[in-house]
């Protein structure tokens, strides 16, 4: 038997040998649309991963219908995606929540301490305490801040590694202070790189790009009047000039998140949303009919729509242009095995029984599968490079998703030798089932 | 009437046998029935290619008809080929996806017949062999003196002035062989002139006359009986 | 042509012509819907933002440092900027056109949080904005100096006066020949504005925004706050000195903020872009390798055909077909099987272009597509198979005697 799959690789390598065109455009249509479909189905993999899989079904997006009654938000598709000063505040404070976050973003001035370095920007995130443990920031010095120095608005921060590379040259400087904005910030924590993919927690900014640089108790927003960067969407004028009347106007820009890490605390928690809604319309607020959420992080993502549209076209064009390459596979493997009628009639003849032949078809026709799918996950590769190259002012975000992973490469293969065996399992066959007789005697 | 003047043909690539025809000449009147005979590498089928216009020569003159065929562009010789002469090949070479009604159509088509006359020849043809029956069967549905048949039957339907028979039986037993060789007697008898190239010395015997190839010569005995 | 045989052969052979069929046909189908996309997309790159792109550039200045003062950073700025050689006009403002962030609003025809509103894109702007965006005014008037007010980050007051973009005017006022100039419109649900002038076309930041980019309002306020962009028009040729120069001038003039983000209007649109060219590019890749494998594939097929067939084809020749008579049967046999496939394509096509109009925001697809995608596939068809076809024609008749 050994001798007998010897001989068939050889016998499979000597065919593939003697017709070197058609083997090669044989494995380039399958090499091709296996690289177009892998690099479609790694975007949208991507795309679509868990950020943050050990916790994803205990940590819950929360939302409130505080929109107008006239016109809904999104037109009716959505929810709010954040949610207002007011509703924030009295979540965090009723504390209903095994653990809880508010936070918003804004963009600060580091000034580093260096007299000739120049001063420049780093996106902020301020949050409360329990954002550290509740989303398992990995730290690399020092911690998150806690629950007072949120109420006191203490002027702390916990920098990302990248920030404390830059500033003060990657070593611990827990302690030391960090002037930002034209104020003082005692560094409490340095995090470990972390930059969950998709960018979960926001679901307002760029889904890919990186984590912030700099995270601040969230109360310095007020106390400090901090420019914010996110997204800000009103549906109804503020009644007020100043900071005090935005922080009471029905804006939203405030996303919250609770962790709760069962269906009781999930339900009790849901109640609890539904019933702080109930007495914020007795207020004469929320004039809409009463909806809160409080959404995992996949159905939330999902809900948020996160893989472009294009992906999903590209993904799906891409399929069948896989199954055109394979059509076109199928078609030359089978012209070339019934070009070999007479061969396979005289092999038949000389004692060769039909499912030796199958294996040595099978043989040769896998072998240009092989090829096509090595081919194909170089391509893939290329592909994504392509793809990435299109994005110039997007690196961080397109670096993320456009990765081919060892998860993707497996699927590469594996898809390479199902479609090698798909192509050439009905070529195969219809050459084995060619009758010895006709061939050696018509011609 | 057919007429070869010192025709020579040269195969020049090394590793071919050289079929040549050496200052070959011949002539074959009206009605005739020829038989060319010879051994393996004489030249016959060098003879018939060329008297078919398959091939070219590349010296001496060939009228087919009192038309000086040397000069003739490959759509003249098409037509010529489609209009005046028949084949009838050993291997039958009817073509395996057609019908018999199809093969016999192929010739028909390229003389430009409309649908009718197409039709009316080829059962006209089919009837004569005897296949008339056998129109929608594909060639591996019949005999080997069958498909023969049908073979001959194509080569009759564009009424050609000239058959040319290589080998017609080479490929059946000899009782089909028998029935075939009737069927040409009588086609020669009710007047097409037909050649045929055979190896086998009693089927030339069926001819009305023999002509002996060897090393692309006709031998000399021939040449005489022939003059 | 001898379609009838050539059909009836065909049909011996069916999986080859399935084959043949089903590769043309998702070819076509994938190609009308990938050029479906690819030009909604070239369509939206293609509109014009309004502006005099060629020969402007922004800037982005934050103020950080605590004794940092806004207005008058801005006023002297400006005057900075515009008194440079070579700038033709210069705007503080809180956005640029295509720039990918800015402020939006709802605007009425009539008061009340009932009413329907048209969001449109805010610009603060001041008198030097027509100038500098290259804008022309098709109705009303420009602002006046005098108009300019300064509005603190977290103030509300709209003042009296805005200027709209054709489009936002003529969606508010239809009907109005004059583009609404004079007529009162509400911001904010309630606060009056009266429209002073009309602009002929000017894009708000964001690109992906359908027809709302379109919808675009000049308010005359020079907006407070730290963080502000400078938007710069050069004369023709000067802008490239002119950024460095500016940048430079700016920082010297006050450290107590960072100026970033110095680009070009050209960069800006790039960037805003970005999605959709890339799109066209992987559309228009794709198309081009799909359609070269298809074409291969097909012309390999038809060449181990001919290969197959080179019996019947020198018999064929024999029996009197003409060289271009083989040629013909090729072309012809081509241009059967690549016509069921293109008509099968075009029906997955437009099934398939159906199915993504109702799952995903994509266009149905113009009827001349099919045609012109039709023709175009027969057309490389017939290319793939010209040269095997020619090969076939170049088969001797004498192959027929031959006994092998």
């Amino acid at each position: 038997m050994i001798k007998l799959a010897d001989y068939n690789l050889k016998l499979a390598l000597k065919n593939i040998r003697r017709t070197p065109v058609l083997s090669a455009l044989m494995v380039a249509a399958i090499g091709i649309g296996i690289g177009m479909c892998m690099s479609m189905v790694t975007v949208n993999y991507r795309f679509s991963l868990d950020p943050i899989p050990q916790k994803s079904d205990v940590l819950h997006f929360v939302q409130i219908d505080t929109w107008s009654a006239d016109f809904p938000f999104n037109e009716g598709e959505s929810l709010p995606n954040q949610v207002t000063y007011r509703d924030a505040k009295a979540l965090m404070s009723a504390k209903k929540a095994h653990r809880q976050a508010m936070m918003s973003r804004a963009a600060l001035a580091v000034e580093p301490p260096g007299r000739d370095e120049r001063p420049f920007f780093v996106e902020v995130r301020a949050t409360t305490a329990d954002f550290f443990p509740m989303f398992d920031v990995p730290m690399l010095y020092g911690s998150g801040w806690t629950e007072a120095e949120d109420i006191a608005a203490e002027q702390v921060v916990v920098l990302s590694a990248e920030t404390n590379e830059r500033v003060f040259g990657g070593e611990d400087s827990v302690g030391r202070t960090l002037r930002m904005s034209g104020a003082d910030y005692r560094v409490v924590g340095v995090m470990e790189e972390w930059n969950p993919s998709p960018r979960f927690y926001d679901p307002t900014g760029g889904a890919f790009s990186d984590s912030e640089d700099a995270y601040i108790p969230w109360e310095l927003v007020v106390t400090k009047e901090l420019p914010r960067s996110g997204n800000t969407n009103c549906w109804r004028p503020l009644e007020g000039d100043g900071l005090q009347a935005f922080l009471n106007s029905e804006c939203i820009w405030i996303q919250l998140w609770v962790e709760l890490r069962n269906a009781d605390e999930r339900a009790e928690y849901e109640d609890f949303l539904d019933a702080y809604a109930t007495t914020q319309k007795d207020l004469g607020r929320m004039p809409r009919p009463l909806d809160t959420r409080a959404t995992p992080v996949t159905p939330m993502l999902q809900e948020m729509g996160l893989i472009p549209e294009e992906a999903q076209v590209l993904l799906g064009l891409s399929v069948m242009f896989l199954v055109v390459c394979l059509l076109n596979t199928i078609g030359l493997l089978l012209a070339k095995f019934l070009g070999k009628a007479t061969e396979i009639g005289t092999r038949r003849a000389l004692g060769a029984s039909r499912g030796v032949l199958f294996q040595q078809y099978l043989v040769e026709a896998g072998l240009i599968g092989f090829c096509g799918g090595i081919l194909g996950l170089g391509l893939a590769w290329l592909g994504l490079e392509g793809i990435k190259a299109q994005f110039p002012s997007e690196q961080d975000a397109v670096e993320r998703v456009m990765v081919l992973d060892w998860n993707m490469a497996f699927v590469a293969v594996a898809l390479a030798i199902v479609a090698s065996l798909v192509t050439a399992i009905y070529p195969t066959w219809r050459a084995c089932s060619i009758q010895p007789a006709a061939y050696l005697k018509a011609n | 009437m057919l007429t070869m003047h010192n025709i020579t043909k040269t195969f020049r690539t090394v590793t071919v046998q050289t079929n040549a025809l050496r200052d070959f000449s011949l002539r074959i009147d009206e009605g005739d029935f020829v038989a060319i005979t010879g051994p393996s590498g004489s030249g016959k089928t060098t003879f018939l290619n060329i008297a078919g216009l398959l091939e070219t020569f590349d010296g001496g003159i060939y009228e087919l008809d009192g038309q000086s065929v040397a000069q003739l562009k490959d759509a003249q010789l098409s037509k010529l080929r489609n209009e005046k002469i028949g084949f009838i090949f050993q291997n039958f070479n009817l073509i395996p996806d057609l019908s018999i009604f199809d093969n016999v159509d192929v010739p028909l088509r390229y003389r430009g017949f409309n649908a009718a006359e197409r039709k009316r020849r080829i059962e006209d043809a089919l009837q004569r062999v005897g296949l008339g029956g056998r129109k929608d069967h594909l060639p591996s549905q019949l005999s080997g003196g069958q498909q023969q048949r049908a073979g001959i039957a194509r080569a009759l339907a564009g009424e050609p002035r000239f058959l040319l028979a290589d080998e017609p039986t080479g490929n059946l037993d000899s009782q089909m062989a028998a029935g075939v060789l009737d069927l040409l007697e009588e086609i020669n008898q009710q007047g097409t002139t037909i050649i045929m190239v055979t190896h086998d010395p009693e089927l030339a015997k069926r001819a009305k006359r023999e002509v002996k190839m060897r090393d692309g010569l006709v031998q000399p005995a021939e040449k005489m009986q022939a003059a | 042509m001898d379609i009838g045989p050539i059909w009836r052969a065909a049909l011996r052979n069916k999986t080859g012509i399935v084959l043949i069929v089903l590769q043309v046909a998702f070819t076509m189908a994938i190609v009308i819907n990938a050029i479906a996309i690819a030009m909604q997309e070239a369509d939206d790159m293609s509109r014009p933002s309004g502006v005099d792109e060629a020969n402007m550039f922004h800037l982005q200045s934050a103020g950080f440092a605590a004794d940092f003062d806004d207005r008058l950073t801005i006023e002297e700025d400006l005057r900075l900027i515009r008194s440079q050689p070579g700038v033709i006009a210069a705007i503080q403002t809180n956005s640029v056109p295509l720039g990918g962030s800015g402020w939006s609003m709802g605007l009425k025809t009539a008061p009340g949080a009932e009413i329907e509103a048209t969001q449109t894109t805010i610009y603060f702007v001041d008198d030097r904005a027509l100038e500098t965006y290259g804008v022309e005014l098709i109705a009303g008037e420009n602002f006046a100096p005098s108009d300019v007010t300064w509005r603190e980050s977290n103030s509300r007051g709209w003042g009296t006066q805005v200027i709209v973009s054709k489009a936002l005017a003529t969606t508010l006022f239809p009907d109005d020949s004059n583009y609404g100039v004079g007529k009162t419109i509400y911001i904010n649900d309630t606060e009056p504005v009266t429209i002073r002038g009309v602009i002929d076309r000017l894009q708000g930041p964001w690109s992906g925004w359908d027809e709302g980019v379109e919808y675009t309002t000049l308010v005359p306020q020079h907006l407070l706050g730290n963080s502000t962009s400078y938007l710069v028009r050069a004369e023709p040729g000067r802008r490239d000195a002119l950024m460095p120069q500016i940048e430079t001038l700016l920082a010297e003039r006050e450290d107590g903020r960072i100026l970033r983000n110095l680009r070009t209007m050209e960069e800006t649109r790039e960037r805003s872009y970005e999605g959709s060219s890339s799109l066209v590019n992987i559309l228009t890749t794709s198309i081009m390798i799909l359609v070269a494998i298809t074409t291969l594939g097909v012309s390999g097929l038809t060449s181990f055909n001919v290969t197959r067939r080179t019996k019947q084809i020198g018999t064929r020749r024999a029996l009197g077909a003409s060289r271009k008579a083989i040629l013909r049967y090729f072309l012809a046999e081509n241009l059967l099987f690549t016509g069921i496939g293109v008509v099968l394509g075009a029906l997955i096509g437009i099934g398939l272009n159906i199915a993504m109009v109702n799952a995903f925001s994509i266009p149905r697809f113009d009827w001349y597509l099919i045609p012109a995608a039709m023709l175009t596939m027969l057309l490389i068809g017939q290319l793939a198979v010209l040269f095997p076809a020619r090969r076939a024609a170049a088969i001797p008749p004498a192959i027929a005697t031959r006994t092998i």
